[in-house]
């Protein structure tokens, strides 16, 4: 059983087709990014699935199923734009949240006080929203989606606002509670955490699906035919760009990205620079899902 | 359904024990009793301070016939003042005019009169004072003089009696017949009482609405601002969060009413006494909390439309004018509550629970028209929540763009699929 799937699902708001007829699948215990570009219909999707708008055709199932009151109790959602309430007490919100997921009040308290206390914000539980720091608030916000133990987490950019501190407490919970068999679905613009987190990604441009598959899958397929390579001698750059063959040269830290020209082999670059210069290592690049990303949307509107 | 309700109650607590920690609610449920209470008790206080000096007022007679006493004690008559305020008018009597400007020069007297040699003829007096300085109120001194004339001019030639009714002509009683036909007199008291409950029922709906609505949207207006709302759609379905909305804040409004009750009965052992009966206290508060549910889902409605909380009070603020609006027409339904425009506020859903309690305040309403209104009541209800939901599904999530009343319309018909 699949803990999401969407069939030829379609919406359009007004006449614009903000989803366009998408199909994919999420598996149970993965991390599971949904990317794209701003407008691509992102957030539209992730509404879809909450049940919060109707699709205009196809279907949903969430957790084996269309969305019941029942699954709905076994979902978490943190949306991209926030909010808390602003003058109720930490605790008293957070119970209250988890409350309206039916978890029994005396449970809610437990789980907000452990929560809270894995999260290092126990000693604030009894202050105001309103009075806590922007960087404790997205905590708590982040918080909010998982008190109630859900199954399948929705997360719209959690990410965004965090401090590298921050980033990594929830990039940790994130993966805890992958390895505790629960699903989560991670939408975000940042294609460096989609990198290191996701098992599988969906990427969408102008509502339509373009990319879908494992982040190794992708990388692979997109592959340049480059290398990385290290010299012993910075001097060395030099030498190489009269090497014929090669198209790009990109300089990372302490590294040189090769691009060969199309037809040309990798490994017959790599020989050519063997002979000139001292080489410290080497690997065969893929590109980063950023790379993918920015050439999918830049082709896409190029047509 | 268990859940259902699971969730609404839960949204409902929360609303209910959110608004009574508010700061506006403390305020408005206890400070409003006492502006009620200052509005009834300054005016008396002010009135029984400022209730007149003894004066001394001069006077030339030259008639000659007038026969002024040598004093004359007036009751203060001040409205709610507890006790009366006797003030003492003492005349003197001057033979010259210039004598009486020499001692209003002076001081001795506050003011005087001329009574003019043709008095029978023009019905004249003169009275004279300093410029802002009439401590006396002419129409206090203008009754005086008016019983001092008749006596003048009528002792010794008619009988007492008939003096005492030229001075007081009549006196007009109200008595009420009754079903059995015994007529009684009808008292102030029984006045107040009858007219008393509706009203200020009428007046504390008016009210509530007014501040447990502006809760609703000040809340819905929050959720949506600060995005919360789609957390909570994510939790609750909308007709759940909805409804546990108008429950908490209902329960607000009942405890608001219920304390300005305690509070107006308590006072009224002091002020004037409301005979409350058991039947109309029930209709009373049926009526408020249908009304009070029409106008909290309308609230509703409106808030998950509208795009800020500015907007939505400008709309809210013409349906708040509809629970006001038969008021307006309080004079009407209270002289004549059985014609038909009063029969049609009392059944039409916006005005019905103000204008029914004034006619059943008046008149006997026949059983059919209040079982009619309060149909009619509970239906629109029950369209208002349906269509409320429907617009909170559709809006709730929408920002910036405020839509068209043709939008609004199909979505409510599209909302129904």
């Amino acid at each position: 059983m699949h803990a999401l799937e969407f069939e030829g699902v379609s919406k359009s708001f007004a006449e614009k087709n903000v989803i366009r007829d998408i199909s994919f699948s999420v598996e149970k215990g993965e991390i599971f990014g949904l990317l794209g570009p701003n407008g691509a219909g992102k957030t539209t999707l992730i509404r879809l699935l909450l049940d919060i708008i109707k699709p205009d055709s196809g279907e949903i199932r969430v957790l084996g199923g269309p969305l019941t009151p029942v699954s709905k109790d076994r979902l978490g959602y943190l949306p991209e734009e926030r909010g808390l309430y602003r003058k109720t007490k930490l605790l008293d919100m957070l119970i209250y949240l988890a409350q309206l997921k039916n978890v029994p009040k005396k449970e809610a308290k437990e789980n907000a006080e452990a929560l809270l206390k894995s999260l290092e914000l126990y000693e604030h539980r009894g202050k105001r929203v309103e009075e806590l720091s922007k960087g404790m608030q997205q905590k708590v916000q982040f918080l909010s989606s998982i008190i109630h133990g859900p199954e399948l987490i929705i997360l719209d950019e959690p990410f965004s606002g965090l401090d590298p501190v921050s980033t990594k407490t929830v990039k940790a919970k994130i993966i805890e509670y992958r390895n505790e068999g629960r699903t989560v679905i991670l939408s975000t613009h940042m294609m460096e955490q989609a990198q290191k987190l996701c098992d599988r990604i969906l990427m969408i441009n102008k509502g339509q699906r373009v990319l879908y598959g494992t982040v190794a899958g992708i990388r692979k397929e997109h592959g340049k035919n480059s290398l990385l390579v290290e010299f012993a001698d910075k001097g060395s750059l030099s030498t190489i760009r009269e090497i014929p063959g090669i198209r790009k040269i990109t300089e990372h830290e302490g590294s040189v990205e090769v691009f060969p020209e199309e037809g040309i082999s990798a490994h017959s670059v790599l020989q050519e620079l063997t002979r000139r210069a001292e080489i410290l290592r080497f690997e065969q690049m893929f590109p980063s899902l950023n790379d993918i990303f920015i050439e999918t949307v830049e082709g896409a509107s190029g047509e | 359904m268990s859940k259902f309700f699971g969730k609404t109650s839960i949204v409902a607590r929360h609303e209910f024990l959110k608004t009574i920690r508010r700061k506006e609610f403390i305020f408005m449920t206890f400070a409003f009793p006492l502006l009620i209470a200052g509005v009834a008790i300054i005016p008396s206080l002010l009135a029984s301070t400022a209730s007149a000096e003894d004066q001394r007022v001069g006077y030339i007679d030259m008639t000659g016939s007038f026969d002024f006493p040598s004093s004359s004690t007036r009751e203060g008559f001040s409205v709610g003042s507890l006790e009366a305020n006797p003030s003492t008018i003492e005349f003197v009597k001057y033979e010259e005019s210039s004598e009486a400007r020499e001692a209003l020069q002076s001081g001795q007297i506050s003011s005087y009169l001329i009574v003019p040699a043709d008095f029978l003829e023009t019905g004249v007096i003169e009275l004279y004072a300093f410029e802002k300085e009439m401590s006396v109120p002419g129409g206090e001194l203008s009754a005086e003089l008016s019983n001092i004339a008749i006596d003048s001019l009528l002792k010794d030639r008619v009988d007492e009696p008939v003096l005492q009714r030229v001075k007081n002509p009549i006196n007009l009683k109200l008595y009420n017949i009754g079903d059995n036909g015994e007529s009684s007199e009808q008292g102030i008291a029984e006045v107040l009482s009858n007219f008393g409950l509706p009203f200020i029922t009428a007046f504390i709906l008016f009210f509530s609405i007014f501040s447990a609505s502006g809760y609703l949207l000040r809340g819905l207006a929050e959720e949506k601002e600060n995005r919360i709302m789609e957390v909570l759609l994510s939790s609750a379905a909308p007709i759940e969060l909805l409804s546990g909305k108008i429950i908490g804040l209902g329960a607000v409004g009942l405890l608001q009413v219920v304390i300005w009750l305690s509070v107006i009965v308590l006072g009224s052992r002091y002020a004037f006494p409301v005979k409350i009966e058991p039947m109309l206290l029930f209709l009373a508060l049926t009526y408020f909390l249908l009304g009070f549910l029409l106008f909290a889902s309308m609230m509703a409605g409106i808030g998950a439309v509208t795009g800020s909380l500015q907007e939505s009070q400008q709309v809210a603020g013409i349906f708040t004018f509809a629970a006001a609006f038969p008021l307006g027409f309080m004079q009407l339904i209270l002289t004549k509550p059985d014609s038909p425009l009063a029969i049609f506020l009392s059944l039409f859903p916006f005005t019905s629970p103000a204008s029914m309690l004034f006619r059943i305040g008046v008149s006997e309403v026949p059983f059919y028209q209040i079982a009619a209104s309060l149909f009619i009541l509970f239906v629109s209800v029950h369209a208002v929540i349906v269509i409320s939901s429907r617009l909170f599904r559709v809006y709730l999530l929408m920002y910036g763009k405020r839509p068209g009343v043709k939008e609004i319309l199909i979505s409510i018909r599209e909302a129904g699929r």
